[in-house]
C-alpha cells in the first residue's frame, strides 16, 4: 500500500503538499529544504504531486 | 570486596531526539542496548591554574579553576534494523517518517542553504552499573550528537560479519551521580546479516554475479566542537561561573561520506575501465532482517577513485574506493531504515 506523508515548503513557507513516502519521491524535497509536517486542517483541498 | 565485571553496565540513550542541547531526556524517551565496545563514556574535565600569574610571589600554582566539560562516546554494534534506523535519524540530522507500522524513516542530510539547521538532533546517553543500593556508576551526558557512524559487511556467517559503529560527541553536560533513570527493558533487535545483503554499484549487482568480499561505508559530521564555547554557552551547573563551561551547539562542519568494497577480480571486471573514464553512478546497499525490518543507503552519485587489484585468500580481488558525489536532483546519501519501532528522532 503506498504511503503518504504531508511535507511543507523550506524557509517557512506556506505551501504543503501530500506525496508519496518513497526515497525517490521525498530525496528531492528533502534536499530542497521541505520538511515533514502535520497534515493540513481540511487535507482534502491539499493538491497531490506525486511525481515532483 | 566484589569485583565489577564491565559486562554489567547497562547503556541507554535516546530514542526519541532532545527538546534542546542542554535539557536531558527522561527513561520514557530512552531504549537500552547491549554493545561490542568495553569503552565508557567518560567525561572529561579540563582545568587551568593560576601558575603564571603575577602578584603571588612565586611561579606556582595556588588556585585551580574548571574551564570546560568534554564527552564523548562510541557505540559498537552487530547491526540491526533498530540501531541503524537510529544511526542514520541522528546522524543525517533530517527525518521523514511514514508507515504505521513497520515505519519508515527515510534520511538525507541537513542542508542549511536551503533552510536546514546546522545542528543534528540532541540525545542523552546514560551508563549504570550496578543502580540502586549497591550503586558503581549512575550517570547521564546530555546533549550528544552523532559524529560519525561505520558499517561494515564482510563475508562469512557470524554477527560479526555486520556490524555498526557510531561515534558521539557531547556538550559536556553531565549529570555524574543519581540520574534518577530507571533504564529500560534491552531492546529486541532485528539483526541485519552479512548474508541478507543486495548491492548494486555503478551499474554491476554484485550480490548476483556473487562477486562481493567485504563493503564499508560511513558518514562522518566533523562536528565543530570548539565553536561550542560561545560567550554564554553554559555552565556544568547553571547560573555557577565555577563548574566549568559547556557547549551550548554542537554545528556540523565539512561533512563526507565513504564507501569502499572489495570484489572478486573476473574477466569483465570494469572497475578500473570506470575510474579510468570516471564513470559516475549510484551505489545502493540493502540489508534485511525481513519485510518489515531493513536498511538501505544509496549514494546518489559515485565514482571510482583508487581501484588496486589484490589477494583475498589467494583469490584475485579488485579493491575500490569510491568518492560519494552531491547530485543536483537527489542529493548525496538517502538512507532508508524500516523497523517495527515508532517514534525514533522525533
Amino acid at each position: 500500500m503506498t504511503e503518504f506523508v504531508y511535507m511543507r515548503a523550506p524557509w517557512g513557507g506556506a505551501e504543503v503538499r501530500r506525496v508519496e513516502a518513497t526515497p525517490e519521491v521525498l530525496s528531492p524535497l528533502m534536499i530542497s529544504g521541505w520538511t515533514q509536517c502535520d497534515p493540513p486542517a481540511n487535507a482534502e483541498e491539499v493538491t497531490t504531486h506525486v511525481h515532483d | 570486596m566484589s569485583t565489577t565485571r564491565l559486562q554489567e553496565v547497562l547503556v541507554c540513550f535516546g530514542k526519541k531526539k532532545q527538546s534542546d542541547i542542554a535539557t536531558a531526556q527522561t527513561a520514557a524517551d530512552m531504549w537500552r542496548f547491549s554493545k561490542i565496545n568495553a569503552a565508557l563514556a567518560n567525561p572529561k574535565l579540563a582545568t587551568e591554574n593560576d601558575a603564571e600569574e603575577y602578584g603571588k610571589g612565586h611561579e606556582f600554582p595556588t588556585a585551580t579553576f574548571k574551564t570546560a566539560w568534554d564527552v564523548s562516546a562510541t557505540l559498537e554494534k552487530y547491526l540491526s534494523a533498530e540501531i541503524g534506523a537510529w544511526a542514520v535519524c541522528f546522524g543525517l540530522g533530517k527525518v521523514v517518517k511514514s508507515g504505521a507500522g513497520p515505519f519508515v524513516y527515510t534520511c538525507t542530510p541537513l542542508i542549511p542553504s536551503a533552510g536546514d539547521a546546522a545542528e543534528l538532533p540532541y540525545l542523552s546517553y546514560v551508563e549504570q552499573i550496578r543502580p540502586g543500593a549497591g550503586v558503581v556508576l549512575d550517570r547521564q551526558a546530555v546533549g550528544l550528537a552523532v559524529e560519525g557512524f561505520q558499517i561494515t559487511v564482510g563475508s562469512g556467517p557470524g554477527r560479526a560479519n555486520s556490524k555498526i559503529s557510531v561515534e558521539l560527541v557531547g556538550s559536556g553536560k553531565v549529570i555524574d551521580s543519581a540520574t534518577g533513570i530507571t533504564v529500560p527493558a534491552a531492546t529486541t533487535e532485528k539483526l541485519l546479516p552479512s548474508a541478507s545483503l543486495t548491492l548494486s554499484i555503478n551499474g554491476i549487482d554484485y550480490v548476483t554475479n556473487k562477486n562481493i568480499v567485504s563493503l564499508e561505508t560511513g558518514w562522518k559530521n566533523n562536528i565543530r566542537m570548539d565553536a561550542g564555547f560561545f560567550p554564554g554557552s553554559g555552565f556544568q551547573t547553571a547560573g555557577d561561573g565555577s563548574t566549568g563551561a559547556i557547549r551550548g551547539r554542537l554545528e556540523f562542519g565539512n561533512r563526507a561520506g565513504n564507501l569502499k568494497f572489495v570484489a572478486r577480480f573476473m574477466n569483465g571486471s570494469d572497475e578500473y575501465t570506470k575510474l579510468k573514464a570516471q564513470t559516475s553512478g549510484t551505489a545502493v546497499i540493502t540489508l534485511a532482517y525481513d519485510a518489515n525490518n531493513s536498511l538501505q543507503l544509496t549514494w546518489q552519485k559515485i565514482t571510482y577513485s583508487v581501484v588496486e587489484i589484490a589477494e583475498t585468500d589467494q583469490v584475485l580481488t579488485v579493491s575500490v574506493e569510491c568518492l560519494p558525489m552531491y547530485d543536483s536532483t537527489n542529493g548525496i546519501l538517502t538512507a532508508v531504515g524500516k523497523t517495527t519501532v515508532d517514534a525514533i528522532c522525533q
